[in-house]
């Protein structure tokens, strides 16, 4: 009996530990980003995104706490017009990559955002089960707070959510990679505005 | 403790162990919802014919796709000299300071033209003034990976835009305006498993993929899931092969003139759940179904989407080359430089996992085999890309070249770099 429980117990340790070493990811030199330097280049970011980065603006997405390797690769996609957002258009082109991953690091240091309006139950229960049935917590993390290159979504904009997850089913936008159009192919209108819903409003 | 507490603890954890994952007993997902009614066996049936379906055995929030840089890596910072290869052979930077790199193709005079995916561009390596530079000659564009050298003029495929830039070498100083032939090959849009890897064949036509737009889920076989072959033109187009999740390197057997291309398994089945593979198309059964998504590796049912007879009439790998491992670029060596047992055998590269807990993958695999897919032997060729002990990588070998010398190129995704792997003195 005692010998059963130690290798059941070895079993659990040997989960843990490797669950532990699979965060490990690439070696190397990766670029890093310094929040002070980045405040004085975000002067026209907080424009739009907020003092707080807050994003007060509908359609403009909250970036306070976001990944900051989120922020920084998606800057380089706009600067590069990979993402084409006309209102950004042009005002990255002088940055270099040492200016981009100093504004991912000023954002990323913000207070992450925080929820707004009114939580809809029966909506939201529907955006719960699809959320599990589809996984989001697998990539996104626990509490959607992202990691890495997968951005923090836990309480962002509601209707920037749903636009945003539109586009990715309609092959409108890709992130670093294709994940997202992968897992939103054929994907319902109505699914996707429960799952924003939910999404939205986390406590 | 108990004979209870243990039984407990075995019929929590062995489901997870028999799947082969090491996945915690409880989904996450389920964890965060203290209100949540579980779903239902028809809303689960729904999902599994959209893209985003997470069986309930997978859910392990430490597995995500590999980030990749976008920026340069100085040529001091790549570590080359990791890198191991057999005795006799030699590894040295031949290009860097472009990131993404990733399939090659090259030109009559030396030129070899890089494609990309996320950063959006193709580059030129040239010789310039007796140097080794590189340049931009494309940008802004949606995953241009797929690129072919053909007479004169380069092709750039990026998902379903299709370009032509002729005399392309003798205009490197001032790159010339594409002809758009976009509308002449009439690609399908979706973006996931659609960048493409360009070949062209003894039969004088193009050949690319057009991939499963998800992970798995049920596919029409007439549009998606594809090898497809076309006149330089973009008419006449035929499917070569079906049931092809995502193929990204393909090359023609130097003395029968088949196709042989590598796949990509599935991803959320579990560690070893299942092989990329390596294929052959018999050239009495092109247009020949390959399994997706039925049937995998050496003829495994999918356990998502079931059907009767899931493997009937599949046309089964040559050999599978691990599970997660992204197997892409390959090429039949042909050259003169390497030992006799590398004459016909495949060179391919193997970018490296992310869904699965250990890494595994991040090398190049010399594969021999009877020109008819019989006997088929592995031999590591270029490791050293990443660590086991740290479970880390520094490197994604993504496409092999072969030079007119009979050296090797190859591509490192990571570090935006080009080896080039010689023999002999």
């Amino acid at each position: 009996m005692k010998q059963c429980l130690t290798t059941r117990w070895t079993i659990i340790q040997r989960v843990f530990f490797l669950l532990i070493i699979a965060a490990a990811g690439p070696a190397g030199a990766q670029i890093k980003g310094n929040p002070e330097r980045g405040a004085d280049k975000a002067k026209t970011c907080i424009a739009c995104h907020g003092q707080t980065g807050r994003g007060p603006m509908s359609g403009v997405p909250a970036l306070s706490g976001q990944q900051f390797e989120f922020i920084t690769l998606q800057l380089i996609l706009i600067r590069e017009g990979l993402r084409e957002i006309p209102d950004m258009s042009g005002m990255l082109k002088e940055l270099k990559d040492q200016d981009l991953a100093d504004i991912g690091a000023f954002f990323s240091a913000m207070e992450p955002f925080s929820p707004r309006g009114t939580r809809n139950d029966r909506r939201f229960a529907a955006g719960a089960k699809l959320s599990e049935i589809m996984g989001c917590g697998s990539c996104h993390m626990k509490g959607y707070v992202g990691q890495r290159q997968v951005p923090r979504i836990i309480n962002q904009r509601e209707e920037y959510l749903a636009k945003t997850l539109i586009a990715y089913r309609d092959n409108k936008r890709s992130g670093v990679d294709t994940s997202m159009n992968a897992v939103m192919y054929k994907t319902t209108d109505e699914d996707i505005y429960a799952l924003a819903h939910y999404l939205a409003h986390q406590n | 403790m108990s004979k209870l507490l243990s039984q407990l603890i075995a019929r929590s954890l062995m489901p997870a162990l028999v799947a082969g994952a090491f996945a915690l007993p409880v989904p996450i997902a389920l964890a965060q919802q203290a209100n949540a009614t579980p779903p239902t066996a028809a809303e689960i049936e729904r999902r599994k014919s959209m893209g985003g379906y997470m069986p309930e055995r997978m859910q392990n929030p430490n597995l995500t796709s590999n980030p990749p840089r976008l920026t340069v890596t100085p040529l001091e910072d790549i570590p080359v000299n990791k890198i191991q290869v057999p005795a006799g052979f030699k590894v040295e930077v031949w290009a860097h300071g472009i990131p993404g790199a990733r399939m090659m193709t090259r030109a009559a005079n030396g030129a070899v033209f890089v494609g990309t995916r996320t950063i959006g561009r193709v580059y030129a390596v040239y010789e310039k003034d007796g140097k080794r530079v590189s340049k931009i000659v494309a940008q802004k564009l949606n995953q241009p990976n797929g690129v072919l050298m053909h007479n004169g003029s380069l092709y750039i495929a990026a998902i379903n835009r299709v370009f032509r830039y002729d005399n392309i070498e003798a205009n490197l100083e001032n790159i010339p305006e594409p002809v758009d032939m976009t509308k002449d090959f009439n690609l399908p849009p979706d973006v996931h498993h659609n960048w493409k890897f360009l070949a062209y064949g003894p039969d004088k036509k193009m050949y690319f993929q057009v991939g499963a737009p998800c992970n798995v889920c049920e596919i029409n076989p007439g549009v998606h899931g594809q090898i497809r072959r076309y006149n330089m033109d973009g008419t006449g187009m035929e499917i070569v092969a079906r049931g092809v999740r995502n193929s990204v390197g393909f090359d023609f057997h130097p003395q029968t003139k088949e196709l042989w291309f590598t796949d990509n398994g599935r991803d959320w089945a579990g560690e070893t759940g299942f092989d990329d593979e390596l294929n052959r198309v018999p050239a009495d059964k092109v247009g020949g179904h390959f399994g997706f998504p039925y049937c995998h590796a050496n003829g495994q049912p999918d356990p998502d989407i079931k059907v009767p007879n899931p493997c009937a009439n599949v046309i089964l790998p040559v050999t599978v080359l691990g599970a997660h491992t992204a197997a892409l670029g390959m090429r039949f060596y042909t050259g003169k430089m390497y030992p006799p047992e590398y004459q016909n055998a495949i060179l391919l590269a193997r970018h490296g996992s992310w869904n699965k807990t250990e890494r595994s993958g991040y090398d190049i695999l010399r594969v021999n085999a009877t020109p008819d897919g019989k006997d088929a032997k592995i031999t590591p060729f270029m490791t050293g890309f990443m660590d086991k002990s740290s479970n880390t990588y520094w490197g994604r070998p993504t496409d092999v070249m072969q030079l007119p010398d009979g050296s090797m190129l190859i591509s490192d995704e990571q570090q935006g770099a080009i080896y080039r792997v010689s023999y002999g003195k």
